[in-house]
């Protein structure tokens, strides 16, 4: 009960936050940064920053998901081992060079960020996937079979289920530090909050970069709460 | 109906697991498969619902190889109780009782219906148990909704693999009446894997009992076995305390000696024919007659003394268990040890 309560208490908090962060980066400011901090334009910027961080998250769960669920089959096990180094690698990669590499691909824009992204969250859900699907009793998924549920229909209505809380805290994971990666997306040409960080050190205006920090900070706490609630309402044994 | 034929399981070098397996399960029998660990037992069970294919041999259920029926198909007409129950534990005890008749496309009222009637018959109140979860009941509660999981969509075949392991042993003999019960009216094929002889032969119409390495020692009604041990390997697994076992087996019109109006006082104890031996032992030691009459609808109808138990087990026995019978009879039966885990073991050296 009382973390449901959480739930409904925290984002009230946020938006209380948020209110305040715009009203301080409001009072006292010059008209050159009045100009960058209007509410729009940082509507803007955090749709920009929300676009990005919903498309690679949602593309690393669509890839890793079903990677991770291959790798727990019987007989992928090898092939499991590998895409989890491969992933492994990905992560130790500066994010900054994961960025610099997919621009010498596609160049500009949102898509060489969705691409830096999307490989820098891969690791979190494969790893909680796999690690979700190997904590399942084997014994339950003999039952299940021995009752003659098919090879999906184990997957799907047992293992899934079993495996969904460690699965969601690795979405979780991917998607709060998608959220501070994003910041780095600006210098690739693709916008985000990130945009008010640099403006505000290349013109040495704290007030722009502040609220920048401020709300990307914001913003990672609510995704974090997002995912949290999706968790909360999702979980089957707590239906 | 279930047969084996020669059914054998290696996994890789050394001995099999299940040494070319041969014996035959009748229709509406329960077969004990019983032996220590190592003996193949679960591995037996499992060829029946292909959870386990032999390396050679077959397994057939009314004559069909089991190798030739789809897995899928096979095992949603094949009632399944495992080791440690394994509910579902993110589903409700109504869910996890559904699973095969969902899976079978019942619709939802017929569904509902039966987990009700399921419930019911393992004794546990529909209104009250379906829809706790697995976690919300006791080790006892868990193994009946199992049990009526294995239920659900009335298969002619259930597979246990110990059932009632899990559970303290006040609880286990409760499980164990309710099963006799059950299997009384319901009448499916069963086999049953377990490591507890005294569970073996109260449950089984016939024992299997195996030994480490996969052979089968010897495949028999529980008084056969109990009488004649087909080799030490039964003998010694069997125990010291089968000949009071034995007498549980039999009854008071086994050993009916003529009556001896002399020996028989009209004011001494007496019991009706179906009275076991084990029992009409226990009045001859606990009190000084020296016979109990034998009263059938008010007729006496002979006496039992101890010589005609001790002809009555004669009568009855296997050259295996002639040597040691009279002396086993004084013997405690308290060959059964439980270890720290709750798991019963048989005591080496009890019959030498």
């Amino acid at each position: 009960m009382s973390s449901r309560l959480r739930l409904l208490v925290t984002p009230l908090l946020l938006a209380g936050a948020a209110f305040l962060v715009v009203v301080l980066a409001h009072r006292g400011a010059d008209r050159a940064e009045l100009g960058v901090l209007a509410t729009g334009s940082l509507a803007g910027r955090l749709r920009e920053h929300v676009a990005l961080c919903a498309t690679s998250t949602a593309l690393a769960v669509a890839v890793a998901v079903p990677a991770g669920v291959a790798a727990t089959r019987p007989g992928w096990r090898r092939a499991g081992s590998a895409l989890l180094f491969l992933a492994n690698v990905g992560q130790a990669v500066p994010t900054i060079a994961v960025l610099a590499l997919a621009f010498s691909v596609t160049g500009i824009g949102f898509r060489t960020a969705v691409i830096g992204l999307w490989a820098y969250s891969l690791l979190p859900v494969l790893r909680n996937t796999v690690a979700g699907l190997a904590g399942v009793d084997p014994a339950i998924a003999e039952a299940a079979r021995g009752m003659g549920m098919s090879p999906a229909q184990v997957l799907l209505r047992v293992e899934l289920p079993l495996a969904w809380p460690v699965l969601v805290a690795g979405i979780r994971t991917a998607a709060v530090v998608n959220v501070g990666t994003a910041a780095l997306a600006t210098f690739v040409g693709a916008g985000g909050l990130g945009a008010l960080i640099t403006v505000g050190l290349d013109n040495q205006r704290d007030r722009i970069l502040y609220t920048g920090a401020a709300l990307t900070a914001l913003l990672a706490l609510a995704v974090d709460w997002a995912v949290a609630a999706l968790a909360e309402l999702t979980t089957p044994t707590r239906r | 109906m279930i047969r084996y034929d020669h059914a054998t399981k290696r996994y890789g070098p050394g001995p099999p697991a299940l040494d070319g397996l041969t014996l035959e399960v009748p229709a509406g029998e329960t077969c004990v498969l019983v032996g220590p660990s190592g003996g193949g037992k679960t591995t037996a069970l499992k060829m029946v619902n292909r959870l386990v294919e032999p390396t050679s041999g077959r397994v057939l259920i009314d004559g069909r190889d089991v190798a030739a029926v789809d897995p899928v198909t096979l095992r949603r007409g094949i009632g399944y109780v495992i080791q440690q129950v394994g509910l579902f534990p993110h589903l409700d005890v109504a869910a996890n009782v559904a699973t095969v008749p969902r899976l079978l496309g019942w619709d939802r009222r017929r569904l509902d219906a039966r987990v009700d009637e399921l419930l019911d018959l393992v004794g546990l109140e529909p209104a009250t148990y379906r829809h706790r979860r697995p976690d919300e009941l006791s080790g006892g509660q868990r193994q009946r909704v199992g049990v009526a999981r294995a239920l659900a969509a009335d298969p002619p075949i259930l597979l246990m693999d110990e059932p009632f392991g899990a559970v303290d042993p006040v609880t286990r003999a409760r499980l164990q009446d309710e099963f006799l019960r059950v299997q009384h009216t319901l009448r499916r094929t069963v086999v049953l894997v377990t490591h507890d002889i005294d569970e073996a032969l109260r449950l089984g119409d016939r024992l299997a009992v195996l030994a480490i390495g996969g052979r089968l020692e010897q495949y028999g009604t529980p008084a056969e076995v109990l009488a004649g041990p087909a080799t030490p390997f039964v003998a010694d697994f069997v125990g010291a305390g089968r000949t009071l076992r034995r007498l549980d087996l039999l009854s008071a019109s086994d050993a009916l000696a003529p009556p001896a109006p002399a020996a028989a006082p009209a004011g001494g104890p007496a019991v009706a024919p179906t009275v076991s031996l084990a029992e009409v032992l226990a009045t001859l030691l606990t009190t000084d007659a020296p016979c109990v009459r034998v009263v059938d609808d008010g007729v006496v109808a002979g006496i039992v003394t101890l010589d005609s138990i001790r002809a009555a087990l004669a009568a009855t026995a296997g050259p295996a268990s002639r040597r040691t019978a009279p002396q086993a009879a004084i013997e405690t039966e308290a060959d059964v040890v439980v270890d720290d885990d709750g798991e019963s073991v048989v005591s080496e050296g009890g019959e030498a």
